[in-house]
Order: C-alpha cells, then structure tokens, then sequence
C-alpha cells in the first residue's frame, strides 16, 4: 500500500466512522427527547380517604385510581387493581360470584386475582396499602404484594 | 385578444391539442402530467385489468388531504377540547358533519382500496420482475394506510377511540425487549392521556401523511418506469422473456430505429443491453393511443366518481361519536376499528402470538413474496399453489375481521348477530 492509498483509506475510516457515530448520536437524542423527563400523570401513591368511608362486604370502585377497596369485617382492608393485565381495559366486579369480569377479552379474574380463564397473562396486582398519620388510607400503586395482604384497622 | 393568447401561450407552451405535439407536449411539459407516457397502451387502460383500484386509492387520499386540513381548523388536540370540538363539528359548524363524515368514509375507503388494490397486483402477478420492490414499497404504504387510520380513531377522544388505542397500544407493549418502552414513546406516558393525543395528532397530520406522500412518488414514479401498468394477464404471450433489446449488442450492427409518420425521436445516448422494464416493440405500437384525451378522460371520471360516492355516503349516513372518553369505564365488548378486528379477535386467545407474532409474520411474508415466488410466469395456470396459498391468507383474514366485527358481544363472548343482548354484563 502507498502513503496515498494509506491516506485515502485512514481518512476514510475516520470520515465514515465520525458521520455514522454522529448520526447514531443524534438519532439517540431525538428518541431520548421523545421520552418525557416528567410525566404530568395523576400520582402512584395518594390517599383514598378514611376507614370509615368504606363499607363491609362489596369492593368500593374507585374511579380515578382504577382500584378495588376490600374491606372485610375480620381481614381488615385490602386493595386490588382494576386494570386487567391483558391489555389495560378496566375490570368490573361481580357480587354473584365475586369474580373480577374483563370486558374486552373476556378474562375472569377469582376473588383472590388469579387468572380462571381467558387470555390474560398474569393474575390482577394488589397494592400495599397503610394508614397515614392524618388516619387516612393510603395506596401506593408502586408496591405490589401478595393477595393475602391484609391491613388491620 | 392577442394579449390574451400570448398569456395563455406564456402558460401552456404548447402546440395544440389537435396535432399529435400537442398532444405529447401536454404531457411532458407539464409537471404533473409528465408521470404519464405521452401514449398508453390500449389493453392497460382496460378497467377489468386493474379496476382502477389504485387511482380510487390515490383520490380517496386527495380527499382526504383536503377535508382533513379543513377539520384541523376547527380542532385542538387536548382533553377534553378535543371532544367539544367534536360535538362542535357535529352540531355547529356549517358543513361540519358532511366534511367529518367524508374524512371518515374516505378514510375506510382507502383502506379497503389498498387491501384489493393488493390483491389484483397478486393475482395478476404484477409484483414479478421488474416490480419486485415496488410491491415492497405497497407493502409500506398498505401499513402507512393503517398507521393514518389508527392515529385518526384517537382524535375525536370519545369512549370509542379511547378504548381502542388503549388496547392498541396494550398490544405493542408485548414485543418482546422494546414492547413496553415502544409503548411509552408512543403515547409520552404511560397511559392514553393528554399527551398521547398530542403525540397521535402529530403523527396523523404531518409525519405519516408526509411519509405516504414520499412513498406513494417514489411507488408511481417505478410503475412508470417499469412501462406503466402490467399488461393484462389475457395479453401475455406463450413466452414471458420477451423483452426487446433497444441497444445494439457491442461490435455489432448499429442501432436501427423503426421508421414512423407519426413520431418523431429525440435520441440522446445509444446504449447496450436489455431494458429491464416493458418495452413498446414496433407491433405493438398499434396498440397505443395518446395518454391525452384517453387515459385522462378515465381517470377524470373514475377522480369524479370517487368523489361523488364518498359525498352520497357522506350525506346518509353519519359517522359514529360516543360519550366523552372514560379511562374508569370500559365499554363492553371494547372493540378496535373494524380492520384490525382480526387483530383483536387473535389478541383475544394470545396476546404475544396473536398481537405481535403473527402481525409480524404475515407483514413479513408479504414483503418476501415475490422473492420467495421467483417463478417468472405470470399466467394463472403456471402459479396455482402461491395463488391458493394468498387466498387463503385473505379469506382467513377476512373471516377473523367478520367474527371480531358480528360474533363478539358482551366480555368478547361468542355471541351471533341475530342473538339481541340486553344490557352489558356489568
């Protein structure tokens, strides 16, 4: 190889290299602008009012927050996701059979959230929820837990 | 009155439409006309060929343009503004419902347009060599169609569009690794809100029209390359490689044009070698007839019956508003537009195989098809197992979009069009 062709190809690699490196820089910029810094979103974790807005028996349906309230006269208070976990459609609750209902797909969610049939993939989340220091009950959307959850008013 | 004619010259520039120039300068000094040839073959301008499909489709677009900029006049893209726009549109805007309507018509329209458009380019083996990426390119454009049509369905932001963008979107978050990231970007969050529809009016106004613009040039401008439409099937002869050499092999005799009284050439470069696109051999010039009055005249007619049809649809029956969208309330059965239906209805047994494996897969295998079919015989009889195969594809596709459309009620239950349900389970 000579100095020109050496040249040629040094220079060349280093063109092409720098064009292709900056356009992939700014592809990764635009996309990373797409992705907002701060979501203008209703938060994940609020208060829900206090105890003793909730009834025995029958799940409260809180509209906003897509949630359940359970309370329950011996477990205490419980809270499960309305938002189906096939394709976010919003679950209703039977009272005859106690089971969660998905309008879209047909999904049918048993008391304690896990799939009986249908499509969905995994069973209803349940949300911790804890009294805040103003005794009102508060939900995080952020922290999952098991069905069996209870919390004790 | 000489002033007159000398502006009028100034414009045109042409000789007139009486002489053969005249005729040819119509076409070629005149931007928009000049995707045309000067003549067109007889056989291809028949409608059995084509159906014209692809010029409603095109129309239906130009339609579409025009009453989608007159409605972005009187709409803001934000909850819920966007409703009351709507309701604005539907209840005191003159002409407001007529023009929704038509944008709404034109757009289902165009969508079945591209889906038959496609299925006479595969039936009549249009998409063989040398058109093979120009059918890839139908392909983009097939998908740019649906793209428009599933941003649209969000904007009016009532329970019908919230829901089935909600489920849409739902769909794209199963794609393995990027689903739920892709998901995101889409909507600026992480559910259909205020900044979903922003994102959504963005992308139906100016980036996927603009994209559909480009592809559809770049899809007219190779139809015309490769010699206009494909001839008619009727018209193929026994042999297929017929294509006629214009240049004379090198070392070998010069180049002879056919002498004609009627044409006069401008040559300018003689070179080796086969066209790869359809040629005007001297037998078949025959054939032709001058793009000006013919082949104007059939799409002046076929521009105007497309738009009358759209406007007759427009005054009768009017396009569907529900209540103001309700992220607490699912409607029951929640349904995505009619054409992705058989989307949804596959969705409803799997989400991941049927939302975005088997999408994926039929998208696929329909920019592989005419790589895969390399057989260069476009006669019915010579490809009789692709053709069964592609009708199998549509019919299964259109049963599905049925049965997601008529058989599915309430909680997506099998429920037959004649059956009435009372009330939603709820």
């Amino acid at each position: 190889m000579n100095r020109r062709a050496f040249f040629k190809l040094s220079w060349g690699t280093v063109g092409v290299g720098a064009l292709i490196s900056a356009m992939g820089v700014s592809f990764a910029a635009v996309l990373r602008y797409l992705m907002p810094n701060v979501f203008y979103e209703p938060p994940q974790s609020f208060k829900i009012g206090t105890p003793g807005d909730f009834a025995f028996g029958a799940p409260t349906f809180l509209v906003e927050e897509k949630i359940f309230v359970f309370r329950d006269r011996d477990k205490g208070f419980s809270v499960a996701s309305a938002v189906c976990t096939h394709l976010g459609c919003t679950v209703a609750h039977f009272q005859s059979d106690q089971k969660f209902h998905c309008p879209c797909h047909g999904s049918v969610f048993l008391p304690d959230g896990s799939v009986q049939h249908g499509p969905a993939p995994r069973a209803l989340d349940w949300f911790e929820v804890t009294l805040a220091r103003d005794g009102q009950l508060r939900v995080d959307k952020d922290k999952v837990v098991p069905p069996t959850y209870r919390l004790m008013v | 009155m000489n002033l007159i004619r000398e502006i009028w010259q100034s414009i045109v520039r042409r000789d007139s439409l009486s002489t053969d120039k005249g005729k040819s300068e119509l076409v070629f000094l005149n931007v928009w006309l000049h995707i045309h040839p000067a003549k067109v073959k007889k056989e291809n301008m028949k409608f059995r060929h084509s159906f014209y499909l692809g010029f409603i489709t095109f129309f239906l677009f130009l339609i579409l343009i025009t009453t989608g900029i007159a409605l972005m006049c009187y709409y803001r893209p934000y909850p819920p503004q966007a409703y009351q726009d709507m309701k604005d549109l539907q209840f005191v805007v003159f002409m407001g419902p007529f023009l929704r309507n038509m944008h709404r018509w034109a757009a289902h329209g165009m969508v079945v347009c591209v889906f038959l458009h496609m299925c006479r380019v595969f039936y009549t083996g249009s998409y063989k060599k040398p058109r093979q990426f120009n059918w890839v390119i139908g392909v983009f454009l097939l998908l740019l169609t649906l793209g428009l049509s599933f941003t649209g369905y969000l904007l009016p932001w009532d329970q019908l569009a919230y829901w089935a963008i909600t489920v849409g979107t739902n769909i794209g978050s199963y794609a393995p690794l990027i689903g739920g990231q892709l998901r995101e970007l889409l909507l600026g969050g992480h559910s259909v809100g205020e900044g979903a529809l922003i994102r959504f009016y963005v992308l139906h106004v100016a980036v996927l029209p603009a994209a559909l613009i480009l592809f559809t040039i770049v899809h007219f401008w190779r139809v015309r390359k490769d010699g206009g439409l494909s001839r008619p099937v009727w018209k193929l002869k026994q042999k297929t490689e017929d294509l006629v050499t214009i240049g004379a092999p090198a070392q070998l005799a010069p180049l002879t044009v056919p002498g004609s009284s009627t044409k006069t050439y401008g040559l300018m470069e003689v070179v080796t070698g086969k066209p790869i696109f359809e040629t005007v051999t001297p037998e078949e010039e025959d054939d032709t007839v001058f793009s000006y009055p013919y082949a104007f005249v059939r799409e002046a007619v076929t521009l105007m019956a497309t738009v009358t049809t759209v406007m007759v649809m427009s005054l009768f029956l009017n396009a569907p508003l529900e209540e103001l969208a309700n992220p607490a309330k699912t409607p029951n059965p929640a349904k995505a537009p009619w054409y992705f239906l058989g989307l949804q209805e596959l969705v409803s047994h799997s989400a991941l195989l049927g939302g975005v494996v088997a999408p994926a897969l039929m998208v696929l295998a329909l920019i592989a098809i005419p790589y895969i079919d390399r057989n260069p015989s476009r006669r019915p009889q010579d490809r009789r197992w692709i053709l069964w195969l592609f009708t199998f594809f549509v019919v299964a596709n259109l049963v599905l979009i049925v049965i997601g459309t008529f058989f599915r009620g309430p909680g997506w239950a099998l429920v037959p069009p004649w059956v009435h349900v009372v009330g939603g389970a709820e």
